[in-house]
């Protein structure tokens, strides 16, 4: 048990602060469209030229090739430097990359990883279906071959940015007599193939601009080179990269959240005075996050630590159950530091847009009650 | 960077877990409970395994350990809802170090000194010349001391200076509690809450208490939820209880990162200590308070018996809470600590 860093790990934390301070973009990160798309590639770029990357990615495709710690310090220092999230860049990054790492040929590898990296390659997720959300693997997005191609048909839907990527991680039934795990094949789609069309589907955020998409395949032809892991291996493919390695990123949103709780307490006192607050159901709530939120970043920790020490169970499950309920709590609260300000949601001010974002915390990548499910069954042994 | 213990942590851990599974299982609270708590007996063999003087130096004749240390075994000791009498031998034994009285520590590390624990119940104040005010004394009858502190140092007052003490009846009948009134008692022993971090580290050790309460909580709803059958089923299997188990677990592993984070902030020194370690203590009481709670609904009736250890746990978590400062307490002191850098 220890908090040390080694000498060079101190190093590296300091080039990293150095070159984000100088190189963090100033602007604020547009909310849509091709603005929102222009700036997280240009951002992207920005840190594939400076090798800052890909920290933990191997040296081939263009990362440093370093450890888990490095890569802990280098977003510990990108939250610090409030460098802006590309979350464009996200399924790439931490989905699709890291499972063509695992479970790709050669030739996939050689063909993605380097323009995840570079942000020259835009990725979006194929999972979920109009059926298939919490029950996944019910999925009914079918292919079959044809010579060497895969032929897809069907509809997929809540994929964040569809409209904007280049290309998808898909999930489709290639056999149907197969038990419903089993007959499910992980594809490389390229979203400019003929016979796709998209839907755009408005958030709450932002009535009137498209933030998912539906995807609706028509007799749409893959090359068969382009199915990951192997044929109708489709489903340990997609779950062989849900889990721990992401644990490093979340440490970003505990150090912003951390920032954003002392920024409320700092509002909160000018609005109601330091003193009232002592007794008064916003303080206790405010320092209540501030202590979770110091939890969450030891949470964030202690999943790294079984990381490094190669325990790959489900545990890191409690984290991100603990973190989506947290940051919902935190943007409630801010709402009601605000008062009758929560009623304007100028575009200059986040503060009201975040709130509402937030309702997704407990939706997505598997809905609150679904980690409940995996922490019930798969960390505390309870029976299905 | 790494939160989980080490190998020799682990075997340090594992020879306590030994030691309590055998001489102090929690059913021995439904059997003493009218009887007094017995656990004062155990202090002589815990001091000869070390355990009496774990963070303290060799020299002073402990076992030269850290905080982190200590924040461990308190894990152990709360989960088996050990007698809070502890932490007056744990604390006192800091208080005696630094104020180099080696004979009071002598005898405190060898478990033959017992000290009480003192809290205040209403307005008084802790001063080198004299201390006064309402207190709770635990476990402090056949004590020779009792423990005071807050945030301005730390005492122990020799129990005999005291005339002024009625016991009472206790929410949490396994420990003896008594409302004793101070006026201007001098201690024996007195140090400034700088000295040993004193105030600091009675809140990390009992944020490790209460985060072993909470694990044990967690485990026992586990157990029974994946044993007990209705509907021709185990009820863990219903999500209704399985989405409580899980969140019992979710909260545990807060309170258990944090505690941890927050033990070896304290070994270190750094400048966010108090934040880190009222956060601990606050992250961790409310986890306790709401597992034993969530652990008595998922036991149903059986759960609000006495004869279930359901209600130990809850009782044990109140203590914890009250002592040196409740949620209210500390969450005030939280808000009012300046942001670190950290």
């Amino acid at each position: 048990m220890d908090l040390d860093f080694s000498k060079e790990e101190q190093q590296f934390r300091e080039q990293a602060r150095d070159w984000l301070q100088d190189n963090v973009p100033e602007d604020r990160r547009p909310h849509h469209g091709d603005a929102m798309r222009d700036y997280d590639k240009e951002w992207q770029k920005t840190q594939f030229e400076a090798g800052w990357a890909g920290v933990s990615w191997p040296v081939e495709f263009g990362g440093l090739g370093l450890g888990l710690t490095q890569q802990l310090i280098w977003y510990e220092e990108y939250a610090r430097a409030h460098a802006p999230d590309n979350h464009l860049c996200f399924v790439g990054l931490h989905h699709a990359g890291p499972t063509i790492m695992a479970c790709g040929d050669e030739a996939q590898k050689t063909a993605h990883l380097r323009g995840m990296l570079t942000g020259e390659e835009i990725w979006c997720q194929g999972f979920s279906e109009p059926n298939a959300g919490s029950d996944l693997a019910s999925l009914k997005t079918k292919a079959h071959v044809e010579g060497d191609e895969l032929v897809i048909t069907g509809s997929k839907m809540w994929t964040s940015h569809g409209h904007l990527a280049d290309k998808q991680e898909l999930l489709v039934r290639t056999d149907t007599d197969a038990p419903k795990h089993k007959g499910i094949s992980w594809v490389i789609f390229d979203m400019k193939t003929a016979g796709v069309e998209l839907r755009p589907i408005e958030i709450m955020t932002a009535p009137n601009l498209p933030h998912f998409v539906q995807c609706f395949y028509d007799e749409a032809r893959v090359p068969l080179c382009n199915v990951v892991g192997g044929l109708h291996n489709g489903w340990s493919v997609a779950m062989s990269t849900l889990g721990f390695e992401r644990g490093t990123a979340q440490i970003k949103d505990q150090i912003r959240y951390a920032f954003l709780v002392e920024q409320m307490i700092e509002r909160a006192r000018k609005r109601f005075g330091g003193a009232n607050l002592q007794n008064d159901e916003i303080g206790s709530r405010l320092a209540q996050l501030r202590a979770d939120m110091a939890a969450a970043r030891a949470m964030t920790y202690m999943v790294v630590s079984r990381a490094k020490a190669g325990l790959k169970g489900s545990e890191s499950s409690l984290m991100r159950a603990m973190v989506g309920d947290v940051q919902q709590r935190v943007r409630r609260l801010a709402m009601d530091i605000i008062g009758p300000e929560a009623l304007e949601n100028p575009e200059d001010d986040d503060w009201v847009y975040f709130y509402l974002r937030t309702f997704s915390t407990t939706i997505a990548a598997g809905t609150a009650q679904i980690q409940r499910n995996i922490i019930g069954e798969r960390v505390l042994g309870l029976p299905r | 960077m790494n939160l989980l213990p080490s190998p020799e942590q682990e075997q340090i851990v594992d020879t306590l877990k030994a030691f309590l599974s055998e001489k102090a299982p929690v059913s021995r609270l439904r059997e003493h409970g009218a009887l007094g708590n017995p656990d004062q007996a155990l202090w002589q063999e815990l001091g000869q395994l070390g355990f009496l003087g774990l963070g303290l130096s060799e020299e002073a004749g402990g076992v030269g350990l850290t905080s982190a240390d200590e924040a461990l075994v308190y894990r152990e000791f709360g989960r088996h809802l050990i007698s809070v009498s502890l932490f007056g031998t744990t604390l006192g034994a800091h208080i005696a170090a630094s104020s180099g009285d080696q004979g009071l520590l002598d005898s405190l590390l060898s478990g033959t000194t017992t000290v009480g624990v003192g809290n205040l119940f209403s307005d008084g104040h802790l001063h080198q010349e004299g201390c006064s005010g309402e207190f709770h004394w635990f476990e402090a009858r056949d004590a020779q001391f009792v423990l005071l502190l807050d945030e301005s140092g730390a005492a122990l007052i020799a129990t005999e200076d005291c005339a002024d003490r009625r016991k009472v009846n206790a929410t949490d009948a396994s420990l003896a509690l008594e409302r004793a009134t101070l006026s201007n008692a001098k201690p024996t022993c007195w140090i400034g809450a700088e000295a040993a971090q004193i105030h600091t580290r009675a809140l990390l050790l009992t944020a490790a208490y209460a985060t072993g309460m909470a694990e044990a909580t967690r485990d026992m709803a586990v157990e029974y939820a994946k044993d007990r059958e209705q509907f021709g089923k185990p009820i863990g299997s219903f999500q209704a209880i399985k989405h409580m188990c899980a969140d019992m677990a979710i909260r545990t592993e807060a309170a258990q990162s944090q505690t941890f984070f927050a033990s070896l902030v304290f070994a270190e020194n750094r400048d966010d200590l108090a934040l880190q370690v009222v956060s601990s203590k606050i992250v961790a009481v409310d986890t306790a308070l709401k597992n034993a709670a969530a652990n008595i609904q998922v036991h149903g009736a059986y759960g609000f018996t006495a004869e279930a250890d359901a209600h130990h746990y809850l009782k044990r978590a109140h203590v914890a809470d009250q002592l040196w400062g409740d949620l209210r307490t500390q969450r005030i002191r939280l808000l009012s600590l300046s942001p670190t850098a950290q």
